[in-house]
This record gives structure tokens, sequence and C-alpha cells, in this order.
């Protein structure tokens, strides 16, 4: 068991308030994803499985804990709910691909300019670079002949390989990704998951996804359960193990 | 291109009718203020320069006639610069062929080729009228239809005609500049004046300063001791008339109206920057999942802010692009215009640089301050709320408590009074009930789109009430002139023996002889104020009803008593009725009592009534008059005009020498002719502020539209056809501007108040009592609720064209 975790959440929690009262949609949430991980986390519609994705990239707030990620420069933790939304979106942007269900590429961008998009707000590239290096992503994931076509010329399974091609455009070490084959027929999802497992094997890229497919978490190299917004192995959820990533 | 100016670049592309929503109503703000500035700029400039450059008179004196020999002493009086003396008589002119008699002012000129003063411009055919020929000054075009080589018809005091002929058109931009009333001129040689069976004699002298031109206190002074002198030497000044060389006489008043359009342009763009704050908000409310993903890859608020921003600034600029070359055009067009309507000349066309620097600070600023705080909202909008699309709500505000299981005060109400009519058997159809939710689903929209439409309203309502208002009181002042026929005679005749004759003509019920006399009012220091014409009708006169604002009227036993017009408030700001005036009468300072004071128009000068009794013992007239008034059965302009011909050709032929027999409406009709061309100006902005209403309508029910797309496909997938859609969709629009009409109804009262206020102090140089019309009422809600249709077709159009699948598919 490696000692040093590459995310850790401590104790986070989150509660929705609305008219009919408060909502605990997580309820202190301890975790560890160590580098070079494939970790699923399955659970039913409404677990908190999209809050806790949420909390790890820091789109949404937590009421309480805290979630540390380190950095790839010195392995420091860094604590992203004591960023602003502003620096969250920009550290988010250079160290964490995130990927969804409904793809979320932008209509009037075509496959290229949308994997373009995060180097360019970040600026990590050289626009001439970037391009390139759109390239070499839409290769990757076998796409390159339709690099000019809006995204609404493409089937859903390469949308969200567009998708996954944008998500690591910065080179991040980290990819989350929200039930990204929940929308796709078992033949596309099944290259999705290839494309995954490519990554995390050969790049060591560490991917934290959520799903409610229990069937797929053979395909994990390490798989949680949450319901009613708890973790259902609590100790399973701190022990990760680099050399099984992306084993199973 | 960087991918996220690229994405600016589709958004401005790709939804075209957006764009040109946004860009048309910045362009429609940008193009009124740059024609309203632009032509202020150039109408101030050029009427003030094309007035110098015609060496205007600085002294105008109307005598009684006069010699060359007067003219030399004038000429050699200390201060004057140049001086002219001309014959100006009035005829009753005819083109050769044509029925209608037309009143014309003929100048004669001593000498074409010296003229100096009051310049004479060419402008077709020559600029020089040899004996029996005359040449027409290009306004009275408006009132005859003469060119170059047609015969002219000049009525003489025999009854005969004279026949001259037509050799130019020319322009003077001088002589009877700023006076409401004057009839147009024309131009002949003094030898002429044998032909028309005048006096080879002057009347009037025209005289520049030689120095100080534009000092208007030097100029009264020479004035005044011109009049001295001229009237030592025997010769009476009825009436002088002062003026600068770069001031035009209807300088201010063209400035003071200008001043009312650049308020309604600045509405305008007031407006419109409401319907640009309107869409813009709508634009980032559809972008939010856009700028959701922006943010999800690593975009920062500033690079989003940036990024809008960027594609508002392109928005003004694309609207300079359509406003400022049609601004620059429509500038010189209204310069032009007005230029026309007030005989002054133009120095060509040009791109006035303030007037550019305006639309350009206007085109990028109000779109950027419309803007800001949608972009500035939609840019800090957190990601999760932008990814999460919630469309519905105000956009404004935040959703972290969901509380719409509430039922709106509105809905509440709606449902109540829905029940209320159902109980009593009255059943509104669901879609319209579906219509007035849907209303007042996005308040802030709401409140946005009825604030223009209702602003729009109001000024077009209220543009009507002031057009009746001037013509009201244009009208009142025709109640100083309620004789339906004014008849002129060259010598005095007895009043009992006019009356006796007139009353020969069938259709005359009365005829009056009326006084007149010109006198000067006195400051105190002894030096002259102002000239003023007493007119003096019999004080039982029932063809005079003036609009008395402080005293009474004259009596008959008034001795040296007098009523005055408002305009010798100017020169005398504290008289009250009961004062003591100083005035030169005959030559002679008397102190007159002021009696009441009366409105009138005050560009035509200080107007005073006194009674015929006592003013005929003062002019050695009792019981005779020059001046009749005849009273017919009908009252009609067209009965008149018949009638003064009738009285004309009968007094002729029972040997009077009649000067003119003229109808009692016809000098109104120039007044009304120049505030008709001053309600076109308003009316045209008020049909602007509606137009960016209509399009305020139509943005609001294209987005509105476009945010129920689903609803949209829900109705359709449950039973909805094409119409049904579309008249919920169209429904919501008349609601819409029906309720703007209710709220135009109140505000135009106060806008009416207003802008009567401004535009009569203006015109008038005094408020006038303000007076509605249905008319305007009436127009509105006809263009409102036909602009709420019209508005609301194409949106409805899209939304029927829909398919389900389409719409349940929406993101």
């Amino acid at each position: 068991m490696s000692s040093t975790s590459l995310i850790e959440l401590n104790n986070v929690s989150k509660t929705y308030s609305t008219a009919a009262g408060d909502f605990p949609a997580l309820k202190n949430i301890n975790l560890k994803v160590g580098g070079g991980e494939f970790l699923g986390i399955v659970g039913k519609s409404g677990a908190g499985k999209s809050t806790l994705l949420n909390m790890i990239n820091g789109v949404d707030e937590l009421t309480e804990g805290e979630v540390l990620v380190a950095e790839r420069a010195d392995g420091r933790k860094l604590s992203i709910h004591d960023m602003s939304e502003d620096a969250r979106s920009l550290w988010r942007g250079k160290n964490m691909g995130v990927i969804y269900q409904s793809f979320q590429l932008l209509p009037m961008l075509n496959l290229l300019e949308n994997i373009m998009l995060p180097m360019d707000l970040s600026n990590n590239f050289h626009p001439r670079r970037s391009r390139e290096r759109a390239m070499e992503l839409l290769q990757l994931v076998e796409l390159e002949e339709h690099a000019q076509k809006l995204p609404a010329f493409i089937s859903g399974g390469q949308q969200q390989r567009v998708a996954i091609a944008r998500a690591l455009a910065n080179d991040p070490l980290i990819l989350v990704a929200d039930e990204p084959t929940g929308s796709l027929d078992s033949l596309t999802a099944d290259h999705i998951f290839d494309v995954f497992e490519h990554l995390v094997h050969d790049q060591g890229k560490t991917i934290i996804m959520v799903t409610h497919d229990m069937g797929l978490a053979s395909r994990f190299s390490r798989s949680l359960t949450i319901a009613d917004g708890e973790l259902q192995n609590g100790q399973d959820a701190l022990n990760f193990d680099r050399t099984t990533a992306g084993q199973k | 291109m960087r991918p996220r100016w690229r994405k600016v670049l589709h958004d401005l592309w790709d939804n075209k009718a957006r764009t040109l929503l946004v860009v048309f109503s910045i362009a429609v703000g940008v193009f009124s203020i740059g024609v309203i500035s632009g032509a202020y700029q150039i109408i101030s400039n050029d009427m003030s320069a094309s007035y110098a450059a015609n060496h205007p008179a600085n002294v105008e004196l109307r005598t009684e006639n006069f010699d060359d020999d007067v003219l030399s002493s004038i000429r050699n009086q200390r201060g004057v610069g140049e001086a002219e003396a001309r014959r100006v008589v009035n005829f009753r002119v005819q083109k050769t062929g044509s029925e209608a008699w037309v009143s014309l002012d003929v100048v004669a000129v001593e000498d074409f080729d010296e003229n100096r003063v009051n310049l004479l411009v060419p402008v077709s055919g020559g600029v020089k009228a040899e004996k029996d020929e005359v040449l027409l000054e290009k306004d009275a075009l408006k009132k005859i239809n003469a060119a170059v080589g047609d015969e002219l018809l000049f009525e003489v005091s025999d009854g005969m005609t004279k026949k001259l002929k037509v050799v130019g058109i020319v322009q003077d931009v001088s002589t009877g500049a700023g006076d409401f009333l004057a009839p147009p001129f024309a131009y002949i040689d003094m030898k002429t004046l044998a032909t028309l069976r005048q006096p080879e004699l002057f009347n009037r002298a025209y005289v520049t300063v030689a120095e100080d031109q534009d000092n208007i206190v030097h100029i009264r002074e020479v004035g005044a001791d011109l009049k001295d002198k001229l009237e030592k030497n025997g010769t009476t000044v009825a009436r002088t008339r002062f003026s600068e060389t770069h001031k035009h006489p209807m300088g201010d008043t063209v400035n003071a109206i200008l001043g009312i359009l650049l308020a309604l342009g600045i509405l305008i763009v007031f407006l419109s920057s409401s319907l640009i704050a309107n869409t813009l908000s709508a634009l980032l409310s559809q972008h939010l999942r856009h700028i959701g993903v922006i943010k999800l890859v690593g975009g920062r608020k500033n690079q989003v802010f940036a990024m809008y921003f960027t594609l508002i600034m392109a928005f003004g600029i694309l609207a300079l692009m359509i406003a400022i070359p049609l601004g620059g055009q429509g500038a010189y067009g209204l310069a032009l215009f007005v230029a026309d309507t007030l005989r002054f000349n133009l120095l060509g066309y040009r791109i006035v640089p303030m007037a550019l620097l305006i639309q350009i600070a206007v085109g990028l600023l109000v779109p950027i301050i419309a803007g800001l705080a949608p972009v500035i909202s939609g840019s800090g909008i957190t990601v999760l709320r932008a990814l999460s699309g919630d469309l519905t709500g105000d956009e404004n505000k935040p959703h972290k408590h969901d509380d719409r299981e509430q039922v709106s005060w509105f809905d509440a109400l709606l449902l109540r009074l829905t029940h209320m009519f159902a109980a009593r058997g009255i059943h509104f159809p669901r879609p319209f009930i579906i219509s007035l939710r849907n209303t007042f689903r996005r308040r802030g929209r709401l409140i946005l789109t009825l604030f223009t439409l209702t602003m729009g309203g109001a000024i077009f309502i209220a543009v009507f009430n002031v057009r009746v208002t001037l013509h009201d009181y244009v009208g009142s002042i025709g109640s100083y002139f309620r004789a339906d026929v004014t008849l002129d005679f060259d010598e005095p005749y007895r009043l009992r023996e006019v009356k006796q004759y007139a009353m020969q003509v069938d259709g005359v019920q009365d005829a009056e002889g009326w006084q007149f006399i010109s006198i000067e009012l006195i400051y105190p220091d002894g030096s002259v104020a102002e000239n003023a014409n007493v007119l003096a009708p019999p004080a039982e006169s029932k063809l005079v009803n003036p609009l008395i604002t402080a005293g009474r009227w004259i009596r008959k036993d008034d001795v040296r008593k007098l009523a005055i017009s408002e305009a010798a408030l100017d020169p005398f700001p504290d008289l009250k009725p009961g004062d003591a005036l100083r005035i030169k009468i005959n030559g002679r300072e008397e102190w007159w009592e002021v009696v009441g004071i009366f409105k009138f128009v005050d560009q035509e000068g200080i107007l005073a009534y006194a009674p015929y009794e006592y003013i005929s013992q003062v002019t050695n007239l009792a019981n005779r008059s020059y001046a009749f008034r005849v009273v017919t059965e009908q009252h009609d302009r067209a009965t008149q005009e018949i009638m003064a011909e009738k009285l004309d050709h009968y007094f002729r032929s029972q040997g009077f020498k009649v000067r003119k027999a003229e109808s009692g409406l016809s000098s109104l009709d120039t007044a009304s002719e120049s505030l008709d061309t001053l309600v076109i100006f308003l009316l045209i902005m008020a049909i602007l502020t509606a137009i960016v209403g209509a399009m305020g309508l139509t943005g609001t029910m294209g987005m509105n539209v476009l945010e129920r797309t689903r609803e949209i496909g829900i109705m359709r997938a449950i039973g909805a056809d094409d119409r049904a859609v579309m008249r919920t969709v169209i429904a919501e629009g008349l609601v819409i501007g029906f309720i703007s009409f209710v709220l135009a109804i109140f505000l135009s009262i106060p806008f009416t108040y207003a802008l009567s206020d401004i535009v009569s102090t203006a015109v008038f140089q005094t408020p006038i009592k303000v007076v509605f019309t249905f008319l305007g009422y009436g127009i509105w809600l006809g263009l409102v609720l036909l602009l709420s249709v019209l508005g609301s077709i194409l949106p409805a159009r899209n939304a029927a064209r829909l398919t389900i699948r389409e719409v349940l598919a929406y993101e």
C-alpha cells in the first residue's frame, strides 16, 4: 500500500437546503485515491455519487470537511475548496480533466477547437502547439478525420471520445468522469472503457469514475459503493494500492 | 484564431435574428442621436453663416413714403454702413390661366446692380428685373406654381390687372426672416411701380450698421437715431425691426426645437438600451451551459467577461457601421428640410466631427452599460449553476433555495378570478389563461418590455395632443382675426357708407371700421424699448375674442388706455394692469395706462388694442377708416375666399379704391404650416420610439418562445395544433401590448404637458392651454395591437414549426 495519496477527502459533508428542509447529500466522506488508480464509485440514482465527484473536481461547494489534492510539482497537498471559484477553475483546467455523461462540448466549435479550448484558456501552450496537440489527442481517440466537424455531426460515442480528448488537453494527472458511458450503447461504452484503461496503463493517469452500473465494478482497479450519501465500505475507501491499478 | 474568439464570432454570426435585433436596437438610438446632433451642428453654424452672408439689414424701418433725398440722409447718418430703400406693397396675384389668387408682398428695388443689403441670390433665371418684369422669391413657388417665362396678373387699386413676366427665381434669406405670418415676396424694378399704379417712392429702409454688427444695443441706438432723424424730417416711421448680422431671427426657436428632438433622441437611446439589456440578459441566460463548460475546462471569470464584452462591442461596432452613414445623411437631410422651411442655405454636405464622436460614444457605451449587469452576473455564475442550465425563474436571482412550489401572487389571483368567472358560467379558453400566466413569468423582462413600449406609446400619444394643442392655440390666435373678410382701402371712407355698401353683398352680415396706429414704447431713461402696433376696433366689437391673462379688455370710454400683448413683458418684465406706460404716439410722448395683458404670438412683435372711439380722434379720422372687418354668414375658409372676391369686385365697381380684400384666416395658414412641420419632426421621433418598442416586444416574444420550447413540445404532445400554439404566443404579445397601452394613457398626460410647455415656449414664448385628443389614443391602440401581433407572429410561427421530437430533445 502506497503511503502518499494523490487525492484525499477528509470528513466531507454536503447538505442542500430546500423548501422541504435540509437534505444531506453526502455524510462524512473519507476517501484516499492513489496515483495511477482507476477508481470506480458505484451507486444508484440519488445516492450522492455525482455530488461526491463535484466535491472532488471543485465544481460544487462542500458544507464540511476538506478535499486535498497533491500538486504535480512537489507533492504538497492543496485544499481545493480553500481556493476562490476563479482560482479553482484555473487549477482544474490545468490539473484535472472532467468528463460528463452529456459530453458538454460547445456546439459552435469544431472538434479540434473544442479540444484546444482548455489550452487556450489556461495559456499552457502556444496557439500553434495547442493545435498540434489537439490533433494528437484526436488521433489518440481515433477521430482525426473528423477534426473539422461540429459536435452535432458525429455520434454520441464519438462526442464522448472528443470530451475525453478535451479532458486530456492540458495533460492533467487526474480525470474525473460522471457516468461517461451512461448515454451510450454497450459496444460504444466498451470502447470508452478501453480508452480509459489505456490512459491509466500507458499514461499513468488517475481516473475517478462514477456510475450506476454495478456490472462495471470489475473493470475498475478499485471499486467503492455509495448509498444515501455514505460510502458503504468505509475502510476500503482509505486503502489504495497503486500496484493494482488497472490490473483487473 | 483562438477557440474562445471563434466562439464569440459564432455567437455573433450563428443567431442572425438575435444579432440583427440587438444591432438595430443600438443603431436606432445612434441614428437618432446622430441625425439630431448633426443637424443641430449644421443648422446652428449654417443658419447664422448663411444669414450673415446675405448682408442682412441690422435695422429695418417701415415708414410712410419717402424719396431719394431722405435715403441720402439715411446713408449720411453716423453709424450707418450700407442703406437701401425699397417700396413694399401687398398685391393679389394670379398666374395667367389659373383661377387662384395669392397674396404677395411686392418689393420694388431701386437698383438690382447695386444690391448691398438683404442680397438676392439667383436660383434660376436672372437676378435682375427690368420694367414690367418680376422676380419671385423661391418660397413663393409654394403658393403660386410659376416658372421663369410665365406671366403673372397683378390686381391694382382700380380693379384692373397688370401683366408682369417672371424673369427669375431668387432667394432672399433676410427679408421677412422670422416673420411667421409674412406672405411670400416678389421683386420688381422701381420703374414697374407706375404700371402697378404705385408712386415711385420708398416705404422701407434697410440699413446695416458700420461696426459692431452683432451688438444689438449699438444697432438699437443707430436705429433710434435714424428714426428720430426721419421723423424730424417729417417721415413717420411705423415700425422698426432690429437684428444682429450673425443671428438668424428664428435661431433661438430652431435651437429650442432641436433641443426637444435631442431630448427625444436621448430617450430613444435609453429605450433601446433597455431592449439591449433584455436581449443580452436572455443571451447570457441561453449561454449558461456554455459558460459552465468554459469554466469547467479552466476558464476564469475575467476570460468569460472579456468574451461577452467583446461580443457587446461587436454589436456596437456593427450598429455604428449602419447608423453612422445613415445618421450623417439623415442629419443633412433634416438640416436641409429646416433650411428650406425657414429660407436659409446650407454650406454643403459634410460629416460633423462632433456628431460622429457622439455617435461612436453612444454606439459603444450604451450597449456596454446596458449589457454590463447581465455580463457581470453571467460571467460570475458558478460552474454548477451554469451546467444545471436552469433557465426558469429570474436569471438575476440565485437559486440556492428553490421556492417555486409556492404559487405566485399573480397565479393565485388568476386562479381566483378564473374560478369566480367559472362559477358564473364564464369559461376562458385554457390557452388564453396560459398566455396570461406566461406574460408574468419573466417579470424583469416584462417590466423592461413594458417600459419601452409604454414610453413609445406615451410619446406617440403626446405628440398628437401637442399637435392639437398648437393648432388650438393658433385657432385661438385666430380669435383676434374673427372677421371673415379684411377689407383695406387706399383712402379713408365713412363707416356708415362702407357698411351700407357691404350689406348689399349677399351673405354679408356686418361690417365695422378699425383703426391702426404705430407707437413706440419708451424706457424710463428715454430710449426706445420696442415698437408696437395698436389695433383699434370698436370697443364693443365681437370680432376680437382676446386671451386675457391679466386685467381687462378695452372699453368704449377708455382714454389713453390700452390692452397689450405678453410680448411687452420682454422689455418690461414687471408690467401689470394699472401701470402707466410711456409711449410715443404721432411724434408725441404720452403716458398711457395698461388695462390688460393678453396672449399673442410674440414673434409678431408687440400688439396692443385701444378703442376705435379714442384712436379715431388721435388720428383725426372720426367715423372714418382705411380698414374694415366684414362678417359673413358662413365662416369657413372657402366661403371667406369667395366673399373676399365678391366684396373686392363690388366695392371697386362702386368706385372705392380697394387696396386688398382677403380671407380672415389666410394669415394663419403660414403659421399652421410651420407648426405642422414641427409636428412632423416630433412624429418621426415618436415613430422611432414606437419602432424600438415593437423591436423590444419582438425580442421578448422570441426569447420567451425559445425558453419555452420544451413546454411548447409538451403542449403539442398533448394535442395542441399549430394554431393553438400560435394563438398562445400571439395572445401573450397582445396582453403585453394592451397593458402598455393602459400605462401609456396615464404616462402621456405628463408627457403632453411637458412637451406642450417646451414647444409653445420655444415657438410662442409663452405656455399655452393643453388640449387632449382621442385621435392619438385611438391610433396608438390600433398600432400597438398591430405591432404586438406582428411582433409575436414570427416567434409564434417558429414555435409552431417545431416538431415534438425537436422540442422535447431541446437543450
